[in-house]
């Protein structure tokens, strides 16, 4: 008996000890995958940041358009978001420690306005939503929301704001409406109050069609406005919105924008991320563009735009030295605000676009330097971002 | 109505008529210990008759163990749910809305007792009418505070770890790793005294151990035995630990 019970011990040592050898090296190999993922996204950081901060950026930052807030905040408009280096730091499970998400962001929301925060996937947008939705804590920084302070008034903030994140959060078992009245009253409202104001938003938003359903049998559309209506049943005054146009068609992403610019027109405050760039243009007051955690850039769309000089030419070569040569020699040429290289294509910034087109064909033409290709285009705020990053938000996204 | 106890209620409510939207899981809740009652409770009447075994016969000794065999696998499956409303949006939106961390957690807590004594007076009827288990009605009133503290307890463990690992694999593997060895060292299958001397000091550390002896205890009328007090208190005990933990994890959770 004694000598069973020994080797019964025996074995379950061995158990544990096997488990352990296969716990630590489960451990070892998931380590290095996590933190290459990490990587990608941490350690481009310094060498892109560096680039504008020295190259042309500092020009287009000299002329109209401040990089700090005031100068082009509309006078006599309170802020609703005023933020102050605010930072996130994520720990890393490999031996090199962080990563930082947010680097020192600073701006402010206005009432009233629809403020977009650009940038690629991976460039600190959302995290920056979520620190100030009070979900994510800041490492360092201030942040005062409708005039309480983030750090420590989470409450009376979340009364005032309303969020609706990248996947929604309609739960699929339950219908519509029982979603948009589970909310209402965790807002407090009583049964009575929240029917009303269900019914009221149903109307409003032209629900009722679908409100009995479950919402998984939703389109992607009609899951949409239901999120936004979810985010509004308790009439915020700020709203955030997490890449509302997201996976969306066309039509769809019209319609949830109209919805936006009705509450801004009543009165809502709405923060929006997005990495649509022509829609961010079209619907947002202001905008801000961040790109590895920090702002780069930040104004009206129209302002923006208007730093990187009115109008683009994108010259395309037969090779890339022939396109080198070319943007050495406009280096400089008092025709051309600013230009890019990429490969075998330069792009040109210049004020008057189709005035200085021929004039650049011929000094072309004198130089040999025959163009492939050729396009005269408005500047887009994709230009803003190339212009400021090095490279267009799509090859961002590519990445 | 105290907001922080009606939010518990608006959650617990909405989870529950979630889970009866979806009626499956009432048959494969229950699916498991019938097939343990039909088909692995005939196999003890051989053994019933051994010395020393400690019931009158082996439906008396096995009914009460299942009931607690399903409260502990019932219970720790209950953080798949969380998971799926962590993924689906729905645990990040109520947490942006002015409700207590400790609000939303305790709603879900709340569902278990309800589900599992919906399963276990089910499971109790089908032994008495379809296995002629005797049961002594004081000591099932009493067995059944005694299953809801259990399955706090489970369910609040296996919510923390959901709000850990967000992903169900890993839950599965972890639940699995965990509810095993506590289901088997708890003489749920055979009795304990039966095991060798090292299993039968093991057991000692398996709070179940004490939760089948009590229910076993419950059932067949000896609601004195020193087992119910030791367990009732070990598990209040746990019970209110796993429920503080899982309210600290919600408070702090990036989901």
């Amino acid at each position: 008996m004694e000598i069973q019970d020994a080797q019964f011990i025996g074995f379950l040592i061995a158990l544990l000890a096997v488990g352990a050898v296969v716990l630590f090296a489960w451990h070892v190999v998931m380590r290095p995958r996590k933190r290459g993922t990490k990587k990608k996204v941490a350690s481009p950081a310094p060498t892109v940041i560096m680039a504008p901060a020295e190259t042309p950026t500092t020009a287009l930052f000299s002329v109209p358009v401040p990089v700090s807030v005031p100068a082009n905040l509309p006078t006599g408009q309170s802020a609703i978001i005023e933020t102050h280096n605010l930072r996130r730091t994520f720990a890393s499970r490999g031996k090199r420690g962080k990563v930082e998400a947010v680097r020192g962001i600073d701006f402010q929301v206005l009432r009233g306005e629809i403020f977009g925060l650009l940038g690629p996937n991976g460039a600190g947008k959302t995290t920056t939503m979520r620190m100030l939705c009070t979900l994510l804590i800041p490492t360092t920084g201030s942040v005062t929301i409708a005039g309480h302070s983030l750090s420590h008034q989470h409450l009376e903030i979340r009364k005032r704001i309303g969020y609706v994140s990248q996947v929604g959060g309609m739960q699929r078992e339950a219908t519509g409406r029982e979603n948009l009245m589970l909310q209402a009253k965790l807002y407090g409202m009583t049964v009575a109050e929240a029917t009303a104001r269900v019914e009221e938003l149903l109307t409003l938003l032209n629900l009722h069609e679908f409100a009995d359903r479950k919402t998984s049998t939703y389109s992607g559309g009609q899951r949409r406005i239901f999120d936004l209506a979810c985010g509004i049943v308790h009439r915020p005054e700020l709203l955030f919105l997490d890449e509302p146009s997201t996976g969306l068609d066309p039509q769809n992403r019209a319609q949830v924008w109209e919805q936006v610019k009705k509450l801004r027109d009543q009165g809502t405050t709405i923060f929006v991320t997005t990495h649509y760039l022509e829609e961010a243009d079209a619907l947002c007051d202001r905008v801000a563009i961040v790109d590895h955690g920090i702002i780069v850039a930040m104004g009206t769309p129209a302002e923006l735009k208007k730093t990187i000089g009115e109008d683009s030419i994108t010259l395309e070569f037969a090779d890339s030295t022939q396109a080198q040569y070319v943007s050495m020699l406009l280096e400089g040429s008092p025709l051309v605000r600013s230009h890019t290289l990429e490969e075998r294509t330069v792009r040109l910034y210049v004020d008057h676009g189709d005035a200085t087109l021929p004039t650049i064909l011929d000094l072309l033409h004198q130089q040999n330097r025959p163009v492939a290709r050729i396009a005269l285009a408005h500047p887009t705020l994709d230009d803003v971002f190339l212009k400021l990053t090095g490279r267009t938000l799509e090859a961002s996204e590519a990445r | 109505m105290n907001k922080t106890i009606r939010d518990i209620f608006i959650i617990g409510k909405r989870e529950l008529l979630i889970q009866v939207r979806n009626p499956l899981w009432l048959f494969f809740g229950l699916f498991q210990p019938i097939v343990y009652l039909a088909l692995f409770s005939p196999f003890l009447k051989g053994i019933a008759s051994t010395p020393g075994f400690p019931q009158s016969s082996a439906i008396q000794f096995f009914a009460p163990g299942m009931l607690i065999m399903n409260v502990l696998f019932g219970a720790a499956f209950a953080g798949f749910g969380l998971i799926d409303q962590l993924r689906s949006g729905f645990i990040e939106r109520i947490r942006v809305t002015p409700v207590k961390r400790a609000s939303i957690a305790l709603g879900f807590v709340l569902r278990t007792p309800v589900v599992l004594i919906i399963q276990s007076a089910i499971l109790l009827v089908v032994a008495v009418l379809f296995f002629h288990l005797r049961v002594d009605i004081g000591g099932v009133l009493l067995l059944l505070p005694l299953l809801i503290i259990i399955g706090i307890t489970m369910a609040s463990l296996s919510y923390t770890i959901a709000l850990t690992v967000k992903d169900e694999g890993t839950l599965a593997a972890i639940t699995n790793f965990f509810t095993l060895p506590l289901f088997l060292l708890a003489g749920v299958m055979l009795p304990i005294s039966f095991a060798p001397k090292v299993i039968q000091s093991i057991a000692h550390f398996d709070p179940f151990t004490y939760a089948v002896d009590a229910s076993r205890a419950l059932v067949n009328g000896a609601v004195g035995d020193h087992s119910v007090p030791v367990v009732f208190i070990i598990f209040a005990v746990l019970g209110v630990v796993t429920v503080l933990w899982f309210i600290t994890s919600m408070r702090e959770a990036v989901a």
